[in-house]
């Protein structure tokens, strides 16, 4: 006997795993995000060139691949994850490709004077990135994280692959026992919808709040 | 006898790609100058001023300030160029403040003025924040503190923006073209700050279209055409006994306009 109540637990507990992976890889494709796009700007060709190359690969390769590549290729190299840590990495890698590119046009969009303005006032550089280049390029480049990040949140589906109960596996877990199709992917679906809300609304709240007008 | 020159440059040289856009510039710039330079649009003005903060890198040539040299340094295998906390020392003394402004957007103005006290002074937040209000109070500007740059005019940027400059005590401060975005009627107020900075005995080498500050503000005035130094000399002489035909033609021109 099978029950939206009764299931309550499990999709509860799908839930829980999809904010914490989905949560934690977008963190990384942030963090990491933001170190590929420094390199991208970096003067060191080699490195700007081989980044370069990361983030097309990033950008080009499907999700499900990356995810493949890490968690059935990485015991070939001694890389053995869990599917929770392998979800969790491969969003960050995925990821990473795309905030790249959004924090590079950031970064590009402060013009160029206001850095020499710092550079005249004996800024250095890590400072001159710190507190006139990073402030602005976040604030400029928040409507397109946020789609990103609501992207990669909804992209951590694909994690239902490789055996992780995050909300899709529930779905299809629910579904494979009761045969019903529609009410568990239809409650996920909301609940989905409900996680893409508080996102965009949060996404929202930190523009009115970081907001430079006239720039 | 004559103090050693502020800013110093021999035989200036920058190329753009293939095109050179300075060459053979002479300059002395001595303590308590205030230099204008005129010229018309493309004769290199900008790419001159620049070059004294090595905001653009010079090709050839050699600028000292006060005796040492900017942004190169002369090894046994030729010129390399120096390194990045080098150069800073090296134009520590230069203010500059551009046509522009570049105030920093997502700061108050307070903010703006205080920051390289903060970070490169070791100023605390209290000294800096003193020190600020002082300069702003300079350029007419205490009660602005707390705005942002956005809800300022042209002409209050622009002294938000000299007092940022000032704010770290330079001994010269470089002025690119800094009236030249306002209208017509903020000119003044940025024009009446910088006088007074003359009168005080500040060092600067100015970028101007506005000739008539020029005349009455400027000690020498430089005149500039085809990436070259064409005629130097008090305002007196340049402007009312050019010797060269370029500099009687641009006057002439800018005569007519005033009309």
């Amino acid at each position: 006997m099978s029950g939206f109540m009764t299931d309550a637990p499990l999709y509860l507990a799908g839930l829980v795993t999809t904010i914490t992976v989905s949560g934690s890889g977008i963190a990384i494709a942030i963090l990491f995000g933001l170190a590929l796009a420094l390199a991208l700007r970096s003067r060191l060709r080699s490195l700007s060139l081989l980044v370069r190359a990361y983030v097309e690969f990033a950008r080009g390769a499907p999700l499900a691949l990356v995810l493949f590549l890490l968690y059935y290729g990485g015991p070939q190299f001694g890389l053995l994850l869990s599917p929770y840590v392998a979800g969790i990495v491969s969003l960050g890698l995925y990821g990473g490709g795309p905030f790249a590119e959004i924090f590079r046009a950031g970064l590009n969009a402060v013009p160029k004077g206001e850095r020499e303005a710092a550079e005249m006032l004996g800024l250095t550089q890590g400072q001159c990135f710190l507190y006139v280049e990073l402030p602005q390029a976040l604030r400029l480049t928040l409507p397109p994280s946020v789609g990103q990040a609501i992207a990669l949140l909804k992209e951590s589906a694909v994690l239902s692959v490789i055996t992780l109960g995050e909300l899709t596996k529930v779905a299809g877990a629910i579904s494979s026992i009761t045969f019903a199709i529609v009410t568990p992917y239809l409650t996920i679906a909301l609940l989905y919808w409900a996680l893409v809300e508080i996102l965009s609304r949060f996404g929202r709240i930190l523009e009115r709040r970081f907001a430079v007008k006239g720039f | 006898m004559t103090l050693p020159a502020l800013i110093s440059v021999r035989g200036l040289e920058k190329r753009f790609g293939d095109k050179t856009v300075l060459r053979d510039i002479d300059l002395d710039i001595h303590s308590g100058d205030v230099t204008c330079i005129i010229g018309p649009s493309g004769s290199g003005k900008s790419t001159l001023l620049r070059s004294l903060a090595f905001l653009d890198a010079y090709d050839a040539g050699e600028v000292h300030i006060f005796g040492k040299m900017l942004g190169w340094r002369d090894t046994p295998l030729g010129r390399a160029r120096a390194g990045n906390r080098e150069l800073t020392k090296a134009c520590s003394p230069v203010g500059m403040v551009f046509q522009h402004f570049h105030l920093w957007p997502h700061m108050s103005v307070l903010n703006n003025v205080t920051l390289a006290l903060r970070l490169v002074h070791g100023f605390s937040r209290l000294a800096a924040d003193e020190t600020g209000r002082e300069m702003l109070g300079k350029v007419g500007l205490a009660a602005f503190a707390d705005r942002r740059p956005e809800s300022l005019s042209g002409g209050q940027k622009q002294r938000v923006a000299i007092a940022r400059a000032l704010a770290v005590k330079p001994k010269v401060m470089l002025f690119d073209e800094p009236t030249s975005a306002l209208d017509p009627e903020l000119v003044g107020e940025v024009l009446s700050v910088m006088k007074a900075l003359a009168a005080e005995g500040m060092t600067m080498v100015i970028i101007t279209h506005e000739m008539g500050f020029a005349a009455h503000a400027a000690n020498r005035v430089v005149f500039m055409d085809g990436g070259r130094i064409i005629e130097e000399g008090s305002p007196q002489a340049l402007f009312a006994t050019p010797k060269s035909d370029r500099l009687s033609q641009f006057l002439q021109t800018w005569r007519e306009r005033a009309l």
